[in-house]
């Protein structure tokens, strides 16, 4: 039996909804999700990682003085989130590069930006889960550290302040290479220093959370408009990245070119 | 409004350059609803790009492209939804299941306030029932562009775009779509295919375009009242030499 082409003119009353958007990014990150649960490939990846560099951390600076503590803390605190993060961004957007399903979604009635919340909650979901093994830790290992368990709230809201700021950059140009077939090395040499402003924001307000600075809010009040203004920007130019890398070949294409 | 025989897909004088490389140049396509096209010419011809070009993941460098007779600089989502494609490479999530993999294109679909085609029916008429609820990595070749195929017709669209369709099908799953296509085509359904299988094409198509060094070099109608079978029409684009030969042996048969 044919399925039943539909006419054109009917096309054009079906796609309206302000639902579609948030409908679309919860049903690509839960196949994320999904898929994930199948190999635990992140979890085990980013997890095993955190721990390895938390033990690192705890046997290079058990030494360090009290006072010393604070200043060390928020590096090896945002540090782990940045190898974290770009480990993951390149995994879930490998898993897309594979079999090439990126370029399924862009042609599919789907919101561009419904991939770009999806991929970038699903990072977050990966290095929250991180934080809550690396914030702990570092509560055991450094004195210093306590202020993150005396607070707990202020500390969880920095930490997602932070990850948001760094997700938000990531995911937009995880995409775009994924998408160009850029090679992974890339996304790190272009990851680091355009998260670098977001990351040296979140450092400076942890450090102002253990040593108890009375600007500390102004400080969060800052990472959340950054936020907002990175979140913003990569909502608005992550179509442009896609639809405009896509003007290129992919790789797999230009090999078989040149072959 | 359009009217109910607007032209699925209308290419006009499209070009496409990879920096100074030009891989298009001046393609004028059309494809009716009902109709199925088929593209064929040698690697590195321009296929590939000019299906992505079509389905709105490339742009192109000059010329115009239309979608349901309305002017698209842009696919836009709505152009989307009529429009379905599958690529060379299958493009499924081989962690999935067939069976997942349909749902998830069908919950998208339904999210954007869009039908869908129940998944079962299509995964049965493509010969996947059986391994509906297996995982798409384990799939071989033939099944995953099956797959593809019944993914692509879960929005039941106005325009299908084929990439090299009968690559890695055996003989009954060659039989299978062309029977499809067949089916889709009475539907009203707009195809355009692209393949290096001529015998494929011949079976499948109702027209072949040559497509050499990025232009369209010729045509060939299987309504066309000339001399020489389809086959031999198709098989002698680009060279007429073989379509004269064709036509004498047939005069002297």
């Amino acid at each position: 039996m044919p399925s039943g082409a539909t006419p054109w003119p009917l096309a054009f009353r079906a796609t309206t909804g302000s639902m579609r958007l948030p409908r679309q990014a919860w049903l690509l990150a839960k196949n994320d999700l999904r898929q994930e649960l199948r190999d635990l490939e992140l979890v085990a990846t980013a997890g095993f990682f955190t721990l390895v560099v938390l033990v690192m951390f705890g046997l290079s600076f058990a030494a360090l003085g009290r006072s010393a503590q604070p200043l060390a803390i928020p590096g090896m605190l945002w540090l782990a989130v940045a190898f974290v993060g770009a480990l993951t961004l390149t995994r879930i957007f490998d898993r897309e590069r594979e079999s090439d399903t990126l370029r399924a979604l862009l042609s599919a009635p789907v919101e561009r930006l419904s991939i770009y919340l999806a991929k970038g909650a699903v990072t977050l979901l990966v290095l929250l889960g991180c934080c809550l093994v690396l914030v702990p830790g570092l509560v055991l290992l450094f004195p210093a550290g306590a202020v993150f368990a005396e607070r707990p709230l202020t500390t969880a809201v920095l930490v997602v302040l932070g990850c948001v700021a760094y997700v938000a950059v990531g995911t937009l140009f995880a995409a775009g290479l994924a998408q160009s077939g850029g090679k992974n090395v890339l996304l790190s040499v272009i990851l680091y220093p355009l998260t670098s402003p977001a990351l040296m924001w979140a450092l400076v307000s942890t450090r102002a959370l253990l040593e108890g600075h009375p600007d500390l809010n102004t400080y969060l009040i800052q990472l959340a408009a950054l936020d907002v203004l990175l979140v913003a920007l990569g909502g608005v130019l992550f179509e442009a990245v896609l639809v405009g890398s896509t003007g290129r070949k992919p790789a797999r294409e230009r090999g078989r070119r040149r072959r | 409004m359009q009217g109910p025989s607007v032209t699925p897909l209308e290419l006009r004088g499209i070009g496409k350059r990879f920096g100074r490389l030009a891989v298009l140049r001046g393609v004028d396509l059309r494809v009716d609803a009902g109709e199925v096209v088929g593209l064929i010419g040698a690697n590195g011809s321009g296929k590939t790009t000019l299906l992505s070009i079509a389905v709105g993941l490339m742009s192109p460098s000059e010329g115009e492209r239309r979608l349901g007779g309305e002017l698209a600089p842009q696919v836009e989502l709505a152009q989307r939804a009529r429009i379905a494609f599958v690529a060379h490479t299958t493009q499924l999530y081989p962690r999935l299941s067939a069976r997942e993999n349909m749902a998830l294109f069908a919950e998208l679909r339904r999210a954007a306030g869009l039908d869908a085609a129940p998944a079962d029916p299509l995964l049965e008429r493509l010969g996947l029932a059986d391994a509906a609820d297996r995982l798409v990595g384990t799939f071989s070749r033939g099944m995953m562009q099956r797959l593809a195929l019944a993914r692509a017709l879960l929005g039941r669209p106005s325009l299908l775009l084929l990439d090299e369709p009968f690559t890695s099908l055996d003989r009954p799953g060659r039989d299978r779509l062309t029977e499809v296509l067949a089916d889709e085509r009475a539907a009203g359904l707009a195809v355009l295919l692209s393949s290096h299988d001529y015998d494929a094409v011949v079976a499948s198509t109702d027209r072949v375009v040559l497509l050499e060094g990025g232009r369209l070099r010729g045509e060939a109608r299987r309504d066309e009242g000339e001399a020489g079978s389809y086959r031999d029409r198709v098989a002698a684009l680009g060279r007429p030499d073989r379509l004269a030969a064709a036509t004498e042996a047939g005069a002297h048969a």
